[in-house]
């Protein structure tokens, strides 16, 4: 601090240094979380370092040779690079177009129905399919899919083809975001519908002097009551652009479907970590983690500029 | 308190349908609608996933099953239930459970306020630390020395400790507490000369029960279905949380036909069927914690606290 | 070895909250403890007979335990071989789940046992963990110490040069099966269908066409429903896995699967032959089922216990696997045929695994303080005497023999502890599965399909070559896009999703990934094998 002084800026410093002192409580809170940051996070975080080395379990991870950018090279040389690239930021587009509306509107829904006890069913069946494991979410869309479950029994009875499903590049991703729709919504809306529940009363009621039909006072009540939890779920969603989720996308992977199917993390799941290539895996995961924040920071800074809720 | 505020909601209810126009009429109509069908939707594979439960799995596997059983049996159910690991399992994972949300709600919490206050210097750039760890992981490997030389491996808090904050729910909470609680109230509490941490004990929580119930909640299921870091790092079975028993036991589907022991394929069918009776077994705790934390998303509670 | 200072020291750092940076990544202890092997302690250990040495000694083994296996502690074959051997095996037990990252974090840690059980290494993971002095070299001590080893590798000599690093080095045992039913899959028709409609076995690929369209048209079981599905076979397991149906169809059209791989071997040359004419035909073969509906149009998506289910519900026509287990219920409509001759007259067997069937199944590290006695350990298994107790356990109370060959007894199955007692139920154990120790697994009839099968077999099988490092790395970067584009396309060809027309397209794309490399990678490993 004394370095500081003598560089000729003692206002700002000593100013900052008061005020941090006047609220020292709040740092005592802090300070376990903060240790806890460091050790746990910063600590190991050495290790990102094998993305630029030819890691090698044995020798460890500083005892590896450096590689430089061979392994992110590799990653943007693959045959398959750009196909990966796309598949992967159309699933998640789509998804925040369509999946990402869709807890909010059920929150919505939920709190305009003034019958508690069937609020509350609705609720708590929602919410179950989140519990439902991956492998026979999997599982019950092979059979509802195939040729001779009930979904194509119905395309059938309305005139419609025989339509192979899970067999076809052209329905995977209908396929993929609808079920994570159908197993998700509820458990997703739970967020929303605990922050509906902090919005102020009297907001509604004032609102409903004023005339206000039930719709308006969703858009003008409600809504802006949440928007706030919205835009950070959005953002913090936007930070994982480049990721989704292997387990479900490599269960409904097959040849047939491979041209949408195949996305970044499933050609990590099976050519990195499969193989024990730590380093590859490490520059892969890198460079997703690299513009994931840049489009956070992107779509964080554009949320401070225009609805005053961003992170910092 | 609580009771009281839901009691005046129930007379605004009551108010409103009094005076109900005809397009609120035709609002309410669509609503349940809607929420009969979303209803309908997802009940389908709940509806299945019992069905497959009790049936026999031969048929499960053809595709017979699609929403009533078939060939009812109780073979998985009795295999599952009779089976001393799960029942330890559940133990641990109780256990686990129960402390483990306890440590992450203090540890988010003290985190999660002193971020949310617009006057602490500073803010930004602790934010900003604690942001970047979303992205930026050092892997795998220095993670497991780190826990070995701090000597968890192999007792719970290695399961524990290492995942003490989600920085996704940290952020969440922060964002509650600005959103809904006023700086106001806050700023009026600390001209009269309360100090930061009566100020959390006593307005901050109170006023935070929708939130606190949804971290309970989502930090609780969190340790409930996790198995990745018991798969890491807990050696002694007796320790083993339920999804990681639970895994094994399916695992059995995957053995390889070639060194099969005797009966395996009937293993590997029985496998089937368990694993829609594992969902069941496993999911039962979580899905009934979820009215308890509903009972907190109520309205009004916030006039209440201020009236009070 | 614990190092008491260094958690404290960690624990202050934590308490002070510091950044915990420069804290010992990776392995620091190894090298140590490889000089400190006393050789003194070789001196003790017989080289014949039992006890394998006078002073009993202790060793810890890492190992997988499955989710069928007990604990290995209580099985009849350590307990009776340990007290035989003289010595006591401490088994670190790891499931099966998650086993695969507790093994590298092992080696990551240095934490190393003293030999490692039923360890499913890979190729690139010996030569690592060997040239960094982790795993020891072998090569030498099994002259001396493992003359049961020694007599296969001397009958089979394509084990050892599957074995055998670019230098010269053994880092680990296989799993040896000289027993020809456990490495190949049956091809099994439906006797009773044949029976029915009056068909003989299909010679050809042609009758086997024909074979598979009366399955379909002709209602062979007699339900009135065009519910049978003529052929199946199982779906692929993953990218680089390769396409099992195409697997057990390529040798008809005169296609191999040597070193590991979509290989032909003419008079030593190295052809990869996923480009070539032979393998269009086969696709177009396929396809042609495929479009007909004789091919399960789900042979391509569904899961493994669906296929068994299928086995299992007798209405399919035609399929393949290992032993009739999944369909034993009704094994008696189903029978073994020969490869059908395809149109160039070849009949092949070529889907197999090599005698050396499980790579790494157990290796010596550099802690071991007695690896010469360890050696002699293990060397058992490869026996015929060792290889029966480890699977059937003892005499009178497991297994009793008939014809000199051990058989489960009918009171011990019915128990249902089979797989609880052995450590070969669940896969990968390091020993000898001989037809002496197989009644289980080959009974008549797979033995039946087994004979149809064998006058197809190549003469040699041989296993995937082992590359130095370097190359192993090149290997993969070159194989990760060829397989999965050529698995890709060729199951798109087949479903008819792409017409035959890009298959131009399709050559000269596999040779932009540059497949002549690696068709000269595999030629000069080969090369080195045979000298």
């Amino acid at each position: 601090m004394t370095r500081w002084r003598s560089n000729g800026q003692p206002g700002r410093t000593s100013r900052l240094i008061r005020r941090m002192a006047r609220r020292y409580d709040l740092y005592l809170m802090l300070l376990l979380p903060m240790v806890w940051y460091l050790v746990f996070h910063y600590g190991p975080l050495y290790g990102l370092q094998i993305a630029f080395k030819n890691f090698n379990l044995a020798r460890g991870i500083v005892g590896s040779d450096w590689a430089g950018f061979e392994h992110f090279l590799r990653f943007f040389n693959s045959y398959y690079f750009w196909r990966l690239l796309r598949n992967t930021l159309t699933i998640n587009l789509l998804s925040l177009l369509v999946a990402f509306p869709i807890p909010i509107l059920l929150a919505l829904l939920i709190n305009e129905i003034r019958n508690k006890a069937f609020s509350k069913w609705l609720q708590n069946i929602t919410y179950i399919p989140h519990f439902i494991s991956i492998v026979v979410v999997v599982g019950i869309l092979t059979v509802m899919l195939s040729t001779k479950g009930p979904v194509n029994m119905l395309v059938q009875a309305l005139g419609g083809s025989e339509t192979r499903f899970l067999e076809s590049a052209g329905w995977f991703k209908t396929v993929f975001i609808g079920s994570n729709i159908w197993q998700n919504m509820g458990w997703q809306s739970i967020i929303y519908i605990a922050a509906l529940s902090g919005i102020n009363l009297q907001l509604y009621e004032a609102a409903k002097m004023d005339g206000a039909s039930r719709l308006r006072r969703i858009w003008h009540v409600s809504l802006p009551g949440i928007t706030p939890i919205i835009v950070i779920l959005l953002i913090l969603d936007v930070g994982q652009f480049m990721n989704i989720g292997f387990e479900k996308i490599l269960l409904l992977q097959n040849n047939l479907n491979l041209e949408s199917s195949d996305v970044i993390s499933t050609f990590v799941y099976t050519t990195g970590i499969l193989k024990g290539e730590y380093s590859y895996t490490a520059a892969i995961g890198l460079f997703n983690s690299v513009i994931n924040l840049v489009l956070l920071l992107i779509v964080n800074g554009f949320a401070r500029r225009t609805s005053e809720t961003s992170l910092w | 308190m609580v009771r009281e505020e839901t009691g005046m909601s129930k007379e605004v209810i009551a108010d409103d349908r009094a005076v109900l126009p005809a397009d609120e009429r035709w609002f309410d109509i669509l609503v349940y609608t809607i929420a009969i069908v979303i209803m309908l939707v997802v009940s389908y594979p709940l509806l299945f996933v019992v069905s497959a439960s009790f049936s026999a799995p031969a048929k499960v596997l053809a595709g017979e099953v699609w929403l009533w059983p078939k060939g009812i049996t109780l073979e998985a159910y009795s295999n599952v239930l009779h089976n001393d690991k799960i029942w330890r399992g559940y133990g641990n994972s109780i256990l686990y459970t129960f402390v483990g949300t306890l440590i992450n709600l203090g540890m988010t919490l003290l985190a999660a306020y002193p971020l949310s206050r617009p006057d602490l210097p500073l803010r930004k750039g602790l934010m900003l630390i604690v942001t970047l760890t979303m992205f930026f992981s050092g892997g795998l490997i220095p993670t497991y020395l780190l826990v070995k030389d701090l000597g968890m491996v192999d007792t719970m808090w290695a399961l524990i400790i290492p995942g003490a904050i989600s920085t996704y729910n940290l952020i969440v909470m922060r964002t509650y507490f600005q959103s809904s609680i006023p700086w106001e109230l806050q700023e009026a509490a600390h001209i009269d000369g309360s100090s930061n941490w009566r100020l959390l004990l006593s307005i901050i929580l109170p006023l935070s029960k929708p939130i606190l119930a949804v971290m309970v909640l989502f930090y609780a299921v969190g340790h409930w279905n996790s198995f990745f870091n018991a798969l890491i790092y807990i050696r002694r079975e007796e320790l083993y949380p339920l999804q990681l028993v639970l895994r094994e036991i399916l695992l059995i589907s995957q053995s390889d036909a070639v060194d099969s022991s005797v009966g395996l394929e009937d293993k590997i069918l029985l496998a089937e069927s368990i694993k829609y009776v594992v969902i069941i077994v496993s999911s039962l705790p979580v899905l009934l914690m979820y009215p308890f934390v509903q009972r907190h998303f109520v309205k009004g509670v916030m006039i209440g606290s201020i009236k009070g | 070895m614990r190092k008491p200072w260094r958690r404290n020291a960690v624990w202050t750092m934590v308490i002070l909250g510091l950044v915990v940076s420069g804290c010992s990544p990776g392995a620091a202890g190894g090298k140590e403890a490889n000089s400190a092997a006393p050789a003194a302690a070789a001196a003790t250990v017989s080289k014949t007979g039992y006890p394998i040495v006078e002073e009993p000694i202790k060793l810890k083994m890492f190992t997988r335990i499955a989710p069928v296996n007990g604990p290995f502690k209580d099985m009849p074959v350590f307990q009776d071989y340990g007290a035989l051997s003289n010595i006591e095996v401490d088994f670190i037990e790891t499931p099966t789940d998650g086993f695969q990252e507790k093994k590298n974090l092992l080696f990551a840690s240095n934490e190393l046992p003293d030999a490692l059980f039923r360890s499913s290494l890979t190729p690139l993971e010996t030569i690592r963990y060997g040239t960094a002095g982790q795993l020891i070299p072998l090569e030498n001590l099994i002259d001396d110490y493992a003359p049961n080893f020694k007599k296969l590798l001397d009958e089979y000599p394509e084990i050892r040069s599957g074995i055998t690093t670019p230098e010269g080095h053994i880092y680990a045992l296989p799993a040896v099966v000289t027993l020809g039913a456990a490495r190949t899959d049956k091809k099994w028709i439906n006797q009773s269908w044949l029976e029915k409609l009056n068909l003989e076995e299909p010679q050809t690929t042609e009758e086997l066409y024909n074979v598979l369209v009366a399955f379909r048209d002709q209602d062979p079981n007699g339900n009135g429903e065009a519910d049978e599905i003529p052929m199946t076979a199982r779906a692929s397991a993953g990218s680089g896995q390769g396409i099992p149906v195409v697997n057990m169809m390529s040798g008809s059209f005169g296609l191999d699967q040597q070193l590991g791989y979509n290989i032909n071997l003419i008079d030593n040359q190295v052809e990869i032959w996923m480009g070539s004419e032979r393998n269009k035909e086969l696709l177009v073969y396929l396809n042609k089922l495929y479009n007909e509906k004789l091919l399960d149009p789900e042979v391509f998506s569904h899961t493994e216990a669906e296929y068994l289910a299928k086995q299992a519900s007798g209405k399919t026509g035609f399929f393949f696997d290992q032993t009739n287990n999944p369909f034993l219920d009704i094994a008696d409509q189903y029978t073994g045929i020969a490869p059908p001759e395809g149109p160039h007259g070849d009949r092949l067997q070529s889907q197999g695994a090599p005698v050396a069937r499980d790579f790494g199944a157990f290796a010596i590290t550099s802690v071991n303080k007695y690896p010469e006695a360890t050696l002699r350990w293990i060397d058992y298994f490869y026996s015929v005497e060792g290889s029966t107790l480890l699977r059937f356990g003892r005499e009178g109370e497991h297994y009793e023999l008939k014809d000199g060959i051990p058989y489960y007894k009918e009171e011990f199955l019915k128990s249902g502890n089979q797989a609880k007692i052995t450590p070969y139920a669940g896969g990968g154990a390091p020993h000898l599965i001989s037809d002496q120790v197989a009644s289980y697994i080959n009974p008549p009839q797979v033995q039946e399909a087994q004979e149809k099968l064998d006058p197809h077999m190549p003469k040699v099988r041989y296993a995937a070559p082992m590359f130095d490092e370097q190359t192993a790395q090149r290997v993969n970067i070159l194989r990760n896009d060829i397989d999965k584009y050529y698995e890709e396309q060729s199951t798109k060809f087949i479903a008819g999703a792409q017409s035959f027309d890009k298959w131009d397209e399709f050559q000269a794309t596999l040779k932009k990934m540059n497949i002549d490399e690696l068709q000269q990678i595999y030629q000069d490993a080969y090369d080195k094998m045979e000298k």
